[in-house]
């Protein structure tokens, strides 16, 4: 008896006291993915690959906005989200108190992004800060001015309009000259 | 497939005000009744955890029970597996009125990663109606405590719906690159992900940029491999030691033009000593 309060003694108190203070989780703890959406270009690769589908990406029913939807109640904290954001716009937190009461769509954030529409078939097909963030990485990548001129144009050309113009192009016999 | 009605003396005897009644009459003294709907089990092994002396949730009064005939509080993990709908229903039903449904985890709460199972219904809320949503896979001990307070009212909702419309201009992301070619920095950084994934090689990326910037001239190879060797002997940690010593030799010699002896030679240099 003697010895188990000796024991007791040594370890002393180790009830965490967390409801009435507050508790820090270990370094690296995988909360809550935060999401900031000013950073956030649409690139859907969170979309990807998200394992659960707790994040969608996806164009509204009037395809006017992309909208990011993440449902935390969904989400596994796999943290792959966080791996593939080429802006930071997504990074585990270290939030763990998530639970609510009676109203599952707390759990839901949302951000909507304006859309690009190509060019040549006028329908939309990527948002528009990602064709900016593309053309800010070619301005920065050495790549002469007169590219950087073609860019502003073909960025904002959807891919099946690309690929028909290289069709034609090909069938044509028009040659593309690349610097 | 048609679910489960909740009857119709089930639901007045659980109306929002009989459930607060409860709340404040229960005092410090509430029965869990467990109920596993084809969990895997994570969950079970933290609500364990959260139980032990650790976190000893019966200061408020949390007790768990072997039956729900006694329970004020049902805790529901899993994704509800069709062959758990009738043994979930008989639970339901045989705990007294007014109660409280608590949805534990990803799974209970949506259905997590099994929402389009075929033998799933996804989500105790699609069966019963379910007044607490714990999400994580699996909660923390703390989240559970801070559920299972949150649904007696002791503390209060953290989380809210966000929504953002308006768009800001988006701020440049794109740096200068320090040699003047961003290739470089996008294959560091790629390369510092394999070494190290993703949380880790980012921070390494960090040292070994910093490290460079030290050395003053970053396109001089003499100059920065002294700079690089002194960073790997003043680091403390092995592993970054190493990857920043992997990453000099093999990107960063790839695109300045070098001499093999500019590369660092890993097994002479001892690093970790202060």
């Amino acid at each position: 008896m003697m010895k188990l309060l000796d024991i007791s003694k040594k370890y002393g108190d180790t009830t965490h006291k967390y409801p009435f203070e507050p508790y820090h989780v270990a370094d690296n703890f995988r909360g809550k993915p935060a999401y900031i959406f000013d950073l956030c270009i649409g690139c859907a690769a969170c979309g990807i690959a998200c394992p659960s589908n707790a994040i969608t990406v996806q164009l509204n029913a009037e395809q006017n906005k992309l909208i990011w939807e993440f449902d935390c109640g969904r989400c596994i904290f796999c943290g792959r989200c966080d791996e593939v954001c080429p802006t930071g716009a997504i990074r585990l937190s270290e939030e763990f108190e998530l639970a609510v009461k009676f109203d599952k769509s707390a759990l839901i954030q949302r951000g909507e992004l304006e859309v690009q529409c190509c060019t040549e078939c006028k329908k939309p097909f990527t948002a528009k800060r990602l064709v900016q963030y593309s053309f800010d990485c070619l301005s920065k990548a050495n790549v002469s001015q007169n590219r950087l001129e073609e860019a502003k144009d073909y960025l904002r050309v959807c891919p099946t309009c690309k690929k028909n113009a290289t069709v034609s192009n090909f069938t044509t016999g028009k040659e593309v000259v690349i610097e | 497939m048609k679910t489960y009605e909740v009857p119709q003396e089930i639901k007045d005897a659980n109306a929002l005000e009989e459930k607060l009644s409860l709340l404040k009459h229960i005092g410090r003294s509430f029965s869990v009744y467990r109920v596993d709907c084809g969990s895997c089990n994570g969950c079970e092994i933290e609500i364990f955890a959260a139980i032990t002396p650790m976190w000893d949730p019966e200061r408020f009064g949390f007790k768990l029970v072997a039956n729900p005939r006694h329970a004020d509080i049902l805790l529901c993990t899993g994704p509800v597996t069709r062959q758990m709908y009738y043994p979930l229903l008989r639970a339901y039903e045989a705990t007294p009125d007014p109660k409280l449904v608590v949805a534990l985890g990803a799974c209970g709460s949506t259905g997590g990663i099994f929402y389009d199972a075929y033998s799933v219904l996804s989500g105790v809320d699609k069966i019963i109606p379910v007044d607490v949503y714990i999400p994580g896979c699996p909660p923390h001990p703390a989240s559970i405590i801070y559920g299972l307070t949150t649904a007696l009212g002791v503390m209060d909702q953290k989380l809210q719906k966000e929504s953002h419309i308006e768009e800001n201009e988006i701020p440049s992301l794109i740096k200068e690159s320090l040699i003047g070619n961003t290739l470089f920095e996008r294959d560091l950084l790629v390369e510092a992900k394999k070494l190290m994934s993703y949380v880790f090689g980012r921070k390494l990326y960090d040292k070994y940029l910093d490290a460079l910037i030290k050395s003053g001239d970053v396109k001089n190879p003499k100059a920065t491999k002294i700079s690089v060797t002194e960073a790997i002997q003043t680091e403390e940690d092995p592993r970054y030691a190493e990857c920043m010593g992997i990453l000099h030799n093999e990107i960063y010699t790839h695109y300045i033009a070098c001499q093999e002896e500019d590369k660092i030679s890993l097994h002479r240099v001892q690093w970790g000593k202060k």
